[in-house]
């Protein structure tokens, strides 16, 4: 079956929106971290789509290239929420607001 | 492929390699003198190279890499800067605990994803060039693991991604609609009038929330001062220039062969963000009573100046702009340089008050203080004062009234806050807290940084014929 | 749509059936009602604490290099199904890749990253740690 490249594009769309809500919406790190990763694979996703849709392998070079990404900023992610937590013994963003100018 | 082929690409490559050196070197053998000098001399040779490099360009690595004239001014200065920022953090880092030495290898990797991005000319590139310096960037931020760095280091991690997200997500509409991601292409495509849906603006739109984030434009500014003030200073002086540069060099290369007045709505959300961030950061700076925030907001004033040469695309506007980026390199990381120098442990030297009377403690930072923030309020005999001159004669010659108007009330602003810190300095004060000597790196990098500052503001014109020559190469 | 209908044909089945299940147990099975009703296991062990324990952080480390290194594979893979493409400068270029990779590996192992048990040598450097996380 071959998915039309306007219904992948749309479901990039949506789930670059349910990640954007989630980092908007969210209170816990983790939690807005794992909807950052859904960002980033939404635009995966519509790389993927749109080298499909010229019949080129380059958007599944760029979906690789997002993957570790990703996994690379995962990792940071997870460090720099370890020692949020050592720190503010909590996983709330709001603690992280001292610096109001 | 030889040597000589190779060439070109070696400035880029040897920050990287040293890198990979120093962390095998880190495996066996921990010292922060072997690791500091390592580092620098890793940059001062990619800095050396940079004039046999030249012989070689412009010379093109695929779709993916063009490394001409502009690319090695660039990468020139950002190899410079990384070396100034490497002698601040000498000192600064010795005065911490735990270990330090990956903090060099971090640099280097961040100035390795600076030097790419100013080569790129495809979007893969331009997105692994991104990529390496912000995920290195995201550990310098957050080095000093106290409770202000966290928190900008998670702050800048959040936020960076987002907008990394975006600009991913527009580069992928626009590789729909034209079928490729290379900037001359997609610039030719356009010029050649290729039909072009409503995916191509949602595109570029989204990539100028990426591009707008990583040079703090307002409105996308919101994370700069919190993450300039909870950063290890020595971060923030790379974050405000290497950082910035390198993107605005990416963002010029690709928006130059765009012809950006022939893209009406393009034109005026670029102009718009200028505009608006030379009025909200000087505004906005006003308010501020920490130094490190006042830097924050002045840098985003300065990058709207920049962005207004985006707007023409002429060959003066592209050489005007590159000066004002090696005046705001000297400049920025003089002023932080000297914070650097200051500040003893995590929260210091940052509110003003803490600088009354340092004419009086420590003459020659606050001689070279002055002088960096004489220089960013545009007083002449300073760098400051012939870029600022330079753009407006560009922004004129492309008739960009509005523009320039709003460049000369953000710095009519600007020179109140700037007198603030300078009244500061030369305030007197008794009971001063003793002072301690700045480290001879750190010292001679402010010491350089001054004479060039004063140099490119006394004599800029040898500076502004290679500048046109490279353009003329490279063009 | 015509090749949507065994589909719904198919989720039409699962949700009766499921429906069937609860229902005929709900009408035909046994209540009572006893001391232990209210337990997950009734006939075995109790439980002794939250199933909500602290994990380790040396867990989340764990997690964090495999994704890392899982996702180099993806790489090597790509390079060797086009292995025979991109010839001697895939080679080299490969080589490079596993070789900066390897120069992190020994790094994390140096580091004492790798050491996950509770050798002399981790705990000694989880207490250096401990120390400095203590007194930033």
């Amino acid at each position: 079956m071959n998915v039309p490249f306007q219904h992948a594009l749309a479901l990039a769309a949506a789930l670059f929106a349910i990640g954007l809500t989630g980092v908007l919406m969210r209170r816990n790190i983790v939690f807005v971290l794992m909807s950052v990763e859904i960002m980033l694979n939404a635009a995966g996703l519509a790389f993927v789509a749109a080298g499909a849709r010229w019949g080129q392998p380059d958007g599944q070079v760029m979906f690789l290239f997002i993957l570790t990404m990703a996994a690379a900023e995962v990792s940071v992610g997870l460090a720099l929420v370890l020692q949020f937590y050592h720190r503010f013994k909590t996983l709330a963003t709001d603690a992280a607001g001292k610096m109001r100018g | 492929m030889t040597f000589r082929d190779l060439l070109p690409l070696l400035p880029l490559m040897l920050p990287a390699l040293t890198a990979v050196a120093i962390l095998l070197l880190l495996a066996f053998h921990r010292s922060h003198r072997l690791t500091a000098w390592l580092a620098a001399g890793g940059l001062a040779a990619a800095l050396l190279l940079i004039p046999f490099a030249c012989e070689g360009a412009p010379r093109r690595f695929g779709a993916l890499l063009v490394v001409d004239g502009c690319a090695l001014f660039y990468t020139g200065i950002i190899m410079a800067a990384a070396l100034a920022v490497a002698a601040f953090s000498y000192g600064y880092l010795a005065r911490r605990r735990g270990h330090v030495e990956e903090f060099y290898v971090l640099l280097l990797l961040a100035t390795t994803g600076g030097a790419v991005l100013t080569a790129s000319s495809h979007f893969a590139t331009f997105f692994l060039g991104l990529e390496v310096l912000t995920v290195a960037l995201y550990t310098l931020i957050a080095y000093e693991r106290g409770a202000f760095g966290i928190e900008a280091g998670v702050k800048y991690l959040v936020l960076a991604a987002v907008s990394t997200a975006a600009l991913l997500f527009g580069v992928a509409l626009i590789y729909a609609e034209l079928g490729t991601m290379e900037f001359s292409k997609i610039a030719s495509l356009l010029d050649a009038g290729a039909p072009v849906s409503l995916l191509m603006p949602a595109g570029v739109a989204l990539i100028l929330v990426g591009v707008g984030f990583k040079l703090a434009l307002t409105p996308f500014h919101l994370w700069a001062p919190d993450v300039y003030q909870g950063a290890p200073a020595p971060t923030a002086a790379f974050l405000s220039t290497v950082s910035k540069g390198a993107v605005f060099a990416a963002a010029m290369r690709y928006l130059v062969p765009l012809d950006l007045p022939s893209h009406r709505s393009l034109w005026l959300a670029v102009a718009a963000l200028a505009v608006v961030s030379m009025l909200a950061g000087n505004l906005l700076a006003l308010r501020q009573g920490n130094i490190r925030r006042v830097l924050a907001y002045s840098s985003i004033a300065h990058m709207g100046y920049l962005a207004a040469m985006l707007l023409t695309g002429s060959p003066l506007a592209t050489a005007a702009a590159m000066f004002y980026l090696l005046a705001y390199f000297v400049t920025s990381l003089g002023a932080w340089g000297v914070i650097a120098a200051l500040s003893e442990k995590e929260g210091d030297a940052e509110r003003i008050e803490d600088y009354r009377g340092l004419a009086g403690r420590h003459p020659w930072l606050a001689g070279a203080l002055t002088l960096m923030l004489l220089s960013l309020a545009g007083m002449p005999l300073t760098a400051g004062f012939i870029s600022k001159f330079f753009l407006l004669t560009a922004g004129v010659e492309g008739r960009l009234w509005a523009p320039m108007a709003a460049l000369l009330l953000g710095s009519a602003i600007g020179i109140f806050y700037y007198v603030r810190i300078i009244a500061m300095l030369f305030a007197p004060q008794e009971d001063a807290p003793p002072v301690r000597a700045t480290h001879w790196a750190a010292g001679a990098a402010i010491g350089a940084l001054v004479l060039l500052l004063i140099a490119l503001g006394v004599y800029p014109a040898p500076v502004l014929a290679i500048i046109q020559s490279l353009i003329a190469a490279s063009s | 749509m015509a090749t949507l209908w065994p589909l719904a044909v198919y989720l039409g089945a699962t949700l009766a059936i499921v429906a069937g299940i609860v229902t005929l147990s709900y009408l035909l099975g046994e209540r009572h009602e006893g001391k232990a009703r209210g337990e997950p296991y009734e006939s075995g062990i109790l439980q002794t604490t939250s199933a909500r324990l602290r994990v380790s952080a040396k867990f989340y480390l764990v997690a964090m290099f495999f994704v890392i290194f899982d996702v180099e594979t993806a790489f090597v893979l790509a390079w060797a199904v086009s292995f025979r493409a991109t010839g001697w400068a895939g080679y080299a270029a490969a080589m490079i890749f596993i070789g900066i990779l390897l120069v992190a590996l020994v790094y994390l192992w140096r580091a004492g990253a790798l050491d996950w048990g509770t050798s002399p040598n981790r705990k000694r450097s989880c207490n250096e740690t401990g120390k400095q996380n203590g007194s930033t």
